[in-house]
């Protein structure tokens, strides 16, 4: 194996223990066949895919098997977008001062990343700007061989700037790979950043995907994230509230069948006072496919008039999948409102015989259900367009075995092929 | 002609007996009312009916154009031609009203063998259906029962009666929650769906519904039986004098 995939597989045994890290067991997924990126893999062309989103304009830059391919550009509002290594060299005063300080200095999968990372992007987005169209970051592997991957992204957004980001992670090939990524996003007073993130993988892939947010007084973050595939992912979250009166939303939706596995460990730091959060997490699990949700948030003793609110959802489609649900609120003063809770469940019965009343029959009307149970999570995105492709892509990882457009009740707005239709959770079974 | 025939039917939520013998006669053409007190089994009675598996039948038949239909899935009553208002319309997020009828109406063409109506057939029917409950295009739009007052959740269940054309329709309590406007839109809808062929079966608690929509027999169903059989002035003896007298004449029957 290679040393530095060996020195990473390390890490898991030590943290066994360890509350936020104890799921993180990636033996399936680090296999002998990985081997670090080189300039040979270098792809003559970057394919659309899911990431694609009709009657949509965003600015994207892409970042292909570790390296940023997008030249450096600086747009017309001032925003500044360019590789984190070419950043480091040619703007340190930006990067060095926010450089891993988004996130606990105890992470040790953020410390490896720190010191073997092979690039990433870097945003900068001044003071007083609301940035005009999205940005997306496209992070695509297909090398045709083995990778393991460190990409790092840092994100700046400036005081009372509004930015939007969309944040797809895709693999083209069927070659195993396995990413330890990081974007920190670091969010002024009174900035706004809505982030979005799609994760379509293949079943060899593995993703320790970190997302580390630290946001100023006043400012807010939006955040939806959404696993349709993907061998064994983990997104791990963590949000630092700064200052008061800070407004956070943390979503996730997975949808996973076989012997996928998806994590969710989200944890939100309330440090000021007046501050909100809101979480809600929601997955449907099929065939062996299993699932984490680990929540913990902090409310320390200064955090006086917090809300915060955590909620985990889930749906089995079989007596194999298997999910552990873990939400905890941790507080220190109070003066809050805060509640959690979880659920692991079927479909409501009710809600099916009003459905099947009117003479559609049990495995329509589950489709119906387990869609609906999806929206609440899609109906916290605010980009229509965006929204109504990622709801597109639920809906045909919904419909089952059914392979006729015209029978099925979903009625997406793009017909059922494609690679984006390989695999298929089938409500039949439930 | 007689479409449905109910025969001593006993049904049961858990070890608790709700209907306890109930017999019901209903003729196509015909428009029945059943009233009673609350918890005394009207709405277990719509619920077995169109075949809510929260309720299990001990004893009795439900005969309907001639089958019994106690063994039939949900659905294929439906596509037979039963439809129910629900008293709690269920919400379904993500799912718009149009692609919901759309589904229903094209899932029971196929039971009866016809070929599923085009997006301009079906466009064209719904618009027509609309206006059977005033209903405006932006409510046609959302998600099924989401967001919607009390009085959108009734008309829209009548509005899914009127694209779904049923012969026996059963509408339990849906004039709970309306005001005195939506009442009347619900009733004049209901009213415009009546014809010779099919019936209805409204359970209510008020006459006030029935001002509107006019019984041709009111049934009084209580302590899980039909106690009483009357023509409409029934049903305006019951709002004056309430349910005492019935409770009163059961007794007395049972005296001798």
């Amino acid at each position: 194996m290679n040393p530095i995939v060996q020195q990473f597989k390390d890490i898991q045994p030590r943290l066994h223990k360890d509350e936020v890290w104890k799921n993180v067991d990636y033996t399936d997924t680090l296999g002998e066949d990985l081997a670090l990126p080189g300039t040979a893999d270098a792809c003559a062309e970057v394919s659309p895919h899911c990431c694609n989103i009709p009657g949509f304009e965003a600015d994207r830059m892409v970042i292909e098997n570790g390296c940023c391919r997008s030249p450096r550009r600086t747009d017309s509002q001032g925003v500044l977008t360019l590789g984190l290594r070419e950043a480091l060299r040619d703007f340190p005063q930006l990067v060095l001062p926010r450089f891993g300080t988004a996130a606990r200095a105890d992470n040790p999968y953020l410390q490896f990343n720190n010191s073997h990372y092979t690039d990433g992007l870097f945003i900068h987005v001044p003071d007083g700007v609301e940035v005009a169209k999205p940005l997306q970051l496209q992070s695509v592997v297909h090398a045709g061989r083995g990778l393991f991957l460190q990409i790092h992204n840092i994100v700046v957004v400036g005081k009372g700037s509004r930015v939007t980001l969309i944040h797809c992670d895709d693999t083209y090939d069927n070659a195993p790979s396995f990413s330890n990524n990081v974007t920190e996003i670091h969010a002024a007073e009174g900035a706004a950043v809505e982030y979005y993130k799609l994760q379509n993988l293949h079943n060899a892939a593995g993703l320790l995907n970190h997302t580390y947010a630290a946001i100023d007084e006043g400012a807010s973050f939006r955040s939806v994230a959404v696993t349709l595939n993907g061998g064994h992912i983990r997104n791990h979250t963590e949000v630092a509230l700064r200052g008061p009166r800070c407004d956070v939303q943390a979503h996730g939706l997975y949808l996973i069948d076989q012997d996928q596995q998806a994590d969710n460990y989200i944890f939100v730091d309330h440090a000021s006072p007046g501050c909100r959060s809101r979480e809600l997490f929601k997955g449907i699990l099929d065939d062996s496919a299993r699932g984490t949700f680990n929540g913990h948030v902090l409310v320390r003793e200064g955090a006086v008039k917090t809300e915060a609110y955590q909620s985990n959802k889930n749906i089995l489609l079989t007596d194999k999948a298997h999910v552990e649900t873990k939400p905890f609120l941790e507080i220190y003063n109070d003066d809050v409102k805060c509640s959690h809770g979880s659920t692991i469940g079927q479909l409501d019965e009710q809600a099916l015989f009003y459905i099947r009343s009117r003479g559609i029959s049990e495995r329509t009307a589950k489709t119906l259900l387990l869609y609906a149970f999806c929206d609440e999570v899609l109906h916290e995105i605010a980009l229509d367009p965006l929204r109504e492709r990622l709801s597109d892509l639920v809906k045909k990882r919904l419909h089952g075995e059914q392979t006729l457009c015209a029978e099925c009740a979903l009625r997406c707005s793009t017909p059922c092929n494609g690679p984006e239709a390989a695999f298929y959770i089938d409500p039949a079974k439930l | 002609m007689t479409l449905l025939s109910i025969r001593n039917l006993h049904a049961s939520i858990g070890d608790k007996e709700i209907l306890k013998g109930v017999n019901l006669e209903i003729g196509r053409g015909e428009v029945h009312s059943i009233m009673g007190p609350n918890g005394n089994g009207k709405s277990t009675l719509a619920g077995v009916i169109a075949g809510n598996n929260k309720y299990t039948v001990t004893q009795g038949e439900v005969i309907y154009k001639s089958k019994n239909i106690l063994e039939m899935p949900v659905d294929v009553r439906a596509a037979e031609g039963i439809f129910l208002g629900f008293q709690y319309p269920v919400e379904i997020p993500g799912v718009s009203i149009t692609n919901f009828m759309r589904t229903a109406v094209n899932e029971q063409r196929k039971y009866r063998g016809l070929d599923p109506l085009s997006a301009p057939q079906f466009m064209r029917l719904m618009e027509e259906k609309k206006k059977v409950v005033e209903m405006t295009a932006s409510l046609a739009n959302r998600s099924v029962n989401e967001g919607f007052s009390g009085g959108e959740k009734k008309k829209n269940e009548i509005f899914q009666m009127a694209m779904l054309d049923p012969e026996l329709a059963i509408l339990d309590e849906t004039d709970s929650g309306l005001d005195i406007d939506a009442l009347r839109i619900v009733a004049t809808g209901v009213n415009k769906l009546r014809r010779p062929d099919n019936a209805t079966v409204v359970i209510t608690h008020y006459q006030r519904l029935l001002d509107y929509i006019v019984p041709d027999f009111v049934h009084v169903l209580y302590d899980g039986r039909i106690v009483k059989t009357g023509p409409k002035e029934l049903a305006l003896e019951l709002e004056t004098k309430g349910y005492d007298w019935i409770r009163e004449e059961l007794a007395l029957g049972r005296a001798h």
